[in-house]
């Protein structure tokens, strides 16, 4: 009984963990912290966005820059997709704009991986908080 | 409303044109607030408006302030250094 409890809550973590993954806040909306899920999802939507703007979608490049990709594939699944359509080097885009729009779209993956790790760490201490109770 | 579309997302199929000048140091600016939202949204166990600007204002205003004193140092090195 126990061990299915146990079972039940990585399971639940993970659900958390993905949710914020899948979409930047939804770890938190579903532990019922919906200002905090409707911020995160806000600044992290407009910060990648900018970035994107700023730099084109050429800046998502998982061939020619992967490190700056991992990063950015934080954000959401989603950016494999346009990883996919920019791959082919279609969107080329160099100096400032480039900098700029990496370090934006990076910086928004970090946080919401920042924000994935909150979301999780609030589920399992929601979860021992209830063992013990 | 289709046109208005095609042009939003043309606009994000070529990059703005930037120059390496200082000023296009402030483009960290809103990163920071980004950074400040987002870390005092997770740090925050209730939000409430009020406190929620103040924390945010001190956090960006310490960024800020620390990355200043950071280029003046590295400044100050570079022309004892040079000179």
């Amino acid at each position: 009984m126990e061990r299915r409890s146990k079972e039940n809550h990585i399971l639940f973590l993970l659900i958390v963990g993905l949710a914020g993954w899948l979409v930047p806040g939804g770890g938190h909306f579903l532990l019922k912290r919906e200002r905090q899920a409707v911020i995160i999802f806000a600044t992290i939507l407009l910060t990648f966005c900018a970035g994107l703007y700023i730099g084109s979608i050429g800046v998502v490049d998982p061939v020619g820059s992967w490190p700056w990709y991992v990063a950015q594939i934080m954000n959401s699944p989603l950016v494999a997709v346009l990883g996919h359509v920019t791959a082919g080097g279609g969107y080329p885009v160099y100096g400032r704009p480039n900098e700029i729009g990496q370090i934006y779209t990076s910086i928004a993956g970090l946080l919401n991986l920042l924000c994935i790790v909150n979301a999780i760490y609030l589920a399992n201490l929601r979860g021992t908080e209830q063992g013990e109770g | 409303m289709w046109v208005e579309g095609i042009f939003v997302t043309a606009t994000f199929t070529a990059p703005q044109e930037i120059g390496v000048n200082p000023q296009s140091m402030l483009w960290l600016l809103p990163l920071v607030a980004a950074i400040s939202v987002v870390y005092k949204a997770t740090k925050l166990p209730k939000i409430t408006a009020g406190v929620f600007l103040k924390e945010v204002g001190a956090l960006f205003g310490s960024i800020v302030v620390f990355i200043l004193v950071t280029a003046l140092v590295l400044y100050a090195m570079a022309w004892l250094i040079t000179e």
